[in-house]
């Protein structure tokens, strides 16, 4: 009998490779993410023209006849319309449009994706606090209920007044105030997911509560943070062009879509390109920004990988 | 219920004085020359100067002019202007100006939802045709691309091709307030066609609406009587909010087309001292924002009667 059990059974070697191989699965986040992205054709050839379109915002500024730091304005050349010299005409005061439209959108693109990271850091970490932690939810709620209730304009005027207009300050200033929609909807959603079974037992077991955070909850979030990212690129960008406009964004020597549009304002009725290059654009930007946002959200979503 | 709108109220109230109180400090920390204009700046001796400030008492401990302010506002005397029509008291400077860009704001909602919902539900009744790819193609547009863009578009169009006037005339407001009614309807109709679109799309898929076709039920009766009057629901949410923000007016539109209204004011103000006109827009801008948000979530409450707010303090 004892003979027979081992002859029908015996022990395998070890085999690093074999126990490798039960445990395997193909499944990476980040590749399925890919992957089902890729398979949206009109977001992928979005995202190339807008990689394009930041390439080529350096070409163009290096093939430009004009260099933008050594700019002169020459009443004699105003108002040139799009021509050989003057690729996109000359403004009101005769300089080039060209090297302003380009490296305006250079700008735009810069502080948008600033604004939109540092957005994306301070909302995701004060939205978790905000949700993991009971004792500090009154207070957030009672700091987000002031900063939202008193208008963006009161904050941003007495800004400009008080520090200064420069990039740094406006890039600082607008993450300031924007992350609150991010903080906001983080907070819900942690909210929701805080008190699930898995978090209950992973509390109990004595995980420590970043790892909580990190590995159990924010896996759910990051589709919507992602689109947040996204969407508020242009509406940072939107952001800068009105505040530029009423003179209380970028100063006047930092040329943003905003200022050349309050340049143009009383122009552009009669020299339209003035008003079509710049928001051309800036257009093709934030549409492309959206769509890939909106298809990469969707992406990134686990419940949508098979 | 009254439980609960007393609540909400007095919450309400606590949230604009803490608003106020914040908007009077951030004030203070401005420097004081901004009280006097360039010519002033110039002229005065330091002593001239000090002697103005004192007599508008804003050398004051903060403490005591916090608690004088406070006075004022029980007492709902907001001062005068000082610098924007000096001498008028603020309600008639903003009484003035609220009209102007109620008057507008009031149009562009109105045919903003009606427009906006129209859209939505052709698209909704048109899915994944071609109409509903061109109004989710404006939807993108409008939302994606800044606004001072698209205004500035609207302009063009309007006044070359159209002929409209570019600029808001108090002598001629019919003709002259289109581009601007325009410009604040843009967004507007596409966040209720968005809006709009959702909810019936969402509704469409119920099982209700299955049972609704299989018993019978014409295509247009299961949209009238019951895809629509769902989806409505959840918007009636937003209305009351923006009819209140049409008071504040849009300071991006009013700039553009120098339109004398409300939108400009607050900005304006800062920029020469009027601490009184910023104080007291400050105290309607807040008090407008939470209130819309109350009376959208009563509103809800009375279209829907399954919808219950009294159980949580914040029901969103």
């Amino acid at each position: 009998m004892q003979k027979n059990k081992d002859d029908l059974f015996r022990f395998v070697e070890y085999s690093a490779e074999a126990a490798e191989r039960t445990g395997y699965s193909d499944y990476s986040y980040w590749k399925s993410v890919f992957q089902n992205f890729l398979k949206k054709k009109s977001a992928v050839v979005m995202s190339c023209i807008f990689f394009g379109l930041v390439i080529f915002s350096f070409i163009a500024l290096a093939i430009g006849k004009y260099d933008y730091a050594e700019l002169l304005a020459d009443s004699a050349l105003a108002f040139e319309t799009p021509n050989g010299e003057f690729w996109f005409g000359t403004d009101n005061l005769g300089r080039d449009y060209w090297c302003q439209v380009w490296y305006a959108a250079q700008t735009s693109i810069k502080l948008a994706l600033i604004v939109a990271l540092g957005e994306c850091f301070v909302g995701v970490t004060i939205g978790c606090l905000w949700g993991y932690v009971r004792q500090l939810d009154r207070f957030f709620t009672e700091v987000y209920n002031i900063i939202n209730n008193i208008p963006t304009i009161i904050y941003m005027t007495l800004i400009a007044l008080l520090i200064g207009q420069s990039f740094t300050v406006m890039a600082i200033s607008l993450i300031c105030f924007g992350w609150l929609p991010m903080a906001r909807n983080v907070r819900n959603l942690v909210l929701m997911y805080r008190d699930r079974e898995y978090n209950l037992a992973s509390r109990c077991l004595g995980t420590p509560v970043w790892r909580v955070l990190v590995k159990n909850i924010l896996p759910y979030l990051v589709s919507i943070i992602i689109l947040r990212l996204a969407l508020s690129i242009p509406s940072t960008i939107a952001l800068e062009s009105t505040l530029s406009y009423l003179g209380l964004g970028l100063g006047i020597d930092t040329p943003s879509l905003g200022v050349l549009l309050r340049n143009a304002r009383n122009y552009f009725l009669d020299y339209p390109y003035l008003l079509i290059f710049p928001a051309v654009i800036v257009s093709l930007i934030t549409v492309t920004f959206y769509l890939v946002g909106n298809a990469f959200s969707d992406a990134a979503d686990p419940r949508n990988h098979v | 219920m009254v439980k609960y709108t007393i609540k909400r109220l007095l919450q309400t109230l606590v949230t604009v004085l803490i608003v106020a109180t914040i908007v009077f400090l951030l004030m203070r920390m401005l420097p004081t020359d901004y009280f006097f204009t360039e010519e002033q700046l110039m002229k005065l001796t330091p002593e001239q100067k000090q002697e103005q400030l004192q007599a508008a008492g804003l050398t004051d401990p903060i403490g005591e002019q916090l608690v004088r302010f406070y006075g004022q506002v029980l007492r709902l005397d907001f001062g005068e202007s000082r610098r924007i029509q000096s001498g008028v008291d603020v309600v008639k400077v903003i009484g003035s100006k609220f009209t102007v860009s109620m008057r507008l704001g009031c149009t562009a909602l109105v045919i903003s939802l009606i427009v906006g919902v129209f859209i939505g539900i052709i698209q909704t009744i048109n899915k994944d045709k071609i109409l509903d790819h061109i109004g989710t193609g404006y939807t993108i547009f409008v939302n994606a691309v800044p606004s001072l863009v698209s205004y500035s578009l609207v302009l063009v169009f309007g006044s070359t091709v159209l002929g409209l006037p570019s600029l808001y005339s108090t002598r001629n407001p019919g003709p002259s307030s289109i581009l601007p009614v325009v410009c604040l309807s843009l967004a507007s109709i596409a966040h209720y066609a968005l809006w709009t679109r959702r909810y019936m799309v969402d509704e469409l898929n119920k099982d209700y609406i299955k049972l609704a076709r299989v018993k019978g039920m014409s295509f247009k009766n299961i949209m009238t009587k019951h895809v629509f009057k769902n989806a409505f629901v959840p918007l009636v949410q937003y209305i009351p909010t923006s009819f209140l923000y049409t008071i504040g007016g849009s300071l991006l539109v009013e700039r553009f087309f120098s339109v004398p209204g409300m939108g400009p004011l607050l900005n304006d103000a800062i920029i020469r001292y009027d601490v009184n006109v910023v104080q007291t827009l400050a105290i309607i801008y807040a008090s407008l924002g939470t209130i819309g948000v109350f009376i959208g979530d009563v509103l809800m409450m009375l279209i829907d009667p399954r919808i219950k707010l009294a159980g949580k303090g914040e029901t969103r």
